[in-house]
């Protein structure tokens, strides 16, 4: 075994009659590649995180004046911001394929009289929303609309 | 050339001698088609009679011999031992109390499952009523319709082996967390046509260490020796109790009797 999990885990409310070894989590626990997997799933809450951040920068320059604005976007072209941006898409990327691939199964089999639509049309209804809004934002930001 | 042979790491834990628990080493001669279970039972059968672990139907039914092997959640009796190398470890189930070697403690498990009221409630004035939905039919039994069955059939095939609990890294973690199956039993009588206690689980549901405390691992489908699929089931009942709450807020509740709108008739 790796080592203890929580004391208390599965334990009775009552403690039993015979004493107990506490509860450990498995030896491969860390090193297995799923649960690595969900580590990294989960890890990338840090990524988004440091990206709000640096969302909130951006913002704080478009109120400081025209100066500090054009400074912060030239440091955005700095290498390594781009490998930060290059890991936060890879971050996105990774999250979105493995949520959209969970989502079908987290539906109710119905809602009142509702049924869900088959698994693949959930799944090619959510890759065609992301698609749809990533167009969208890179439409704006690409200064196509408005 | 002699026959195989395997090495088995097995965990020892004697409550009245040892602190904690050791692993002991036994190399045994082995079949082709052997289970993990086959093995263990030689070694307590033909070299240690001290070992202690629990089984019975040896075939994937009764859930009682559920093990960790090489750090992993798995019905022995199922588990091919071709499957593994020349050394093989043999663990009780992680995130539960060890009572005896490769026994491990089920009261708490068994305290998690009754929180979610396992079994058919019907409101008291619909009890026995001759208009009750769904119908009764003249034995005095509810009629439910295949549709109705496939809603919750796939959550109803547990059969408590606990290896998703083994495998949660949230039970691991979260003592309270009410755990897979629990909550998927729960949720398979949330689905029954025949039950009318939605309100009562999904205020279950609701409270902290119960379905919201999932991060969607999806270990517990992953170790699942039946298909059941609980993270489909946490999943669902989240999707159900934030449903049940919202509806909740706009339409009256007569009683906790009374089923919510998801998943109800």
């Amino acid at each position: 075994m790796a080592g203890p999990a929580h004391p208390d885990a599965m334990a009775p409310s009552k403690p039993g009659k015979t004493r107990t070894a506490p509860p450990q989590m498995p030896a491969s626990w860390w090193s297995h590649p799923r649960i690595r997997t969900y580590l990294a799933f989960d890890a990338t809450g840090i990524v988004y995180l440091l990206l709000g951040l640096v969302a909130l920068r951006v913002v704080w320059a478009l109120g400081a004046g025209p100066e500090v604005w054009d400074a912060t976007i030239a440091s955005l072209s700095n290498p390594l911001y781009i490998l930060f941006h290059v890991i936060g898409l890879v971050s996105v990327l990774f999250v979105g394929v493995r949520f959209f691939g969970f989502f079908p199964k987290a539906q109710p089999p119905r809602i009142g009289p509702a049924k869900p639509p088959p698994q693949p049309v959930i799944l090619a209804g959510l890759y065609a929303a992301w698609l749809g809004v990533t167009l969208l934002f890179a439409a704006i930001l690409g200064g196509w609309i408005f | 050339m002699g026959e195989p042979t395997k090495t088995f790491v097995i965990t020892r834990f004697d409550p009245d001698k040892d602190e904690v628990p050791k692993t002991q080493e036994y190399e045994i001669p082995v079949e082709a088609d052997w289970k993990v279970l086959d093995a263990i039972n030689f070694i307590k059968d033909e070299v240690d009679p001290s070992i202690s672990h629990r089984w019975s139907c040896r075939m994937a039914v009764c859930g009682s011999c559920g093990m960790m092997v090489d750090g992993e959640p798995k019905l022995t009796c199922k588990t091919a031992l071709s499957d593994y190398g020349d050394r093989v470890t043999v663990e009780p189930l992680a995130n539960f109390p060890i009572v005896r070697d490769l026994v491990t403690e089920l009261e708490g498990f068994m305290e998690k499952f009754q929180r979610v009221k396992p079994w058919v409630i019907r409101a008291k004035e619909d009890a026995g009523a001759a208009d009750s939905k769904p119908p009764m039919n003249d034995k005095g039994t509810f009629v439910q319709s295949p549709a109705e069955l496939a809603e919750f059939k796939q959550f109803s095939m547990c059969i408590n082996c606990m290896l998703c609990y083994a495998a949660c890294p949230v039970v691991a973690n979260e003592a309270e967390f009410l755990g897979p199956a629990a909550i998927a039993l729960g949720h398979r009588y949330n689905l029954d046509s025949r039950d009318q206690g939605q309100d009562e689980r999904n205020e279950i549901f609701r409270d902290e260490g119960t379905v919201f405390s999932c991060s969607f691992a999806n270990e517990c489908s992953e170790v699942c020796p039946k298909n059941v699929d609980p993270a489909a089931a946490v999943n669902q009942a989240k999707f159900g109790a934030v449903i049940d709450w919202a509806t909740s807020l706009v339409l009256p509740r007569a009683s906790a009797g009374r089923r919510g709108e998801q998943g109800g008739k």
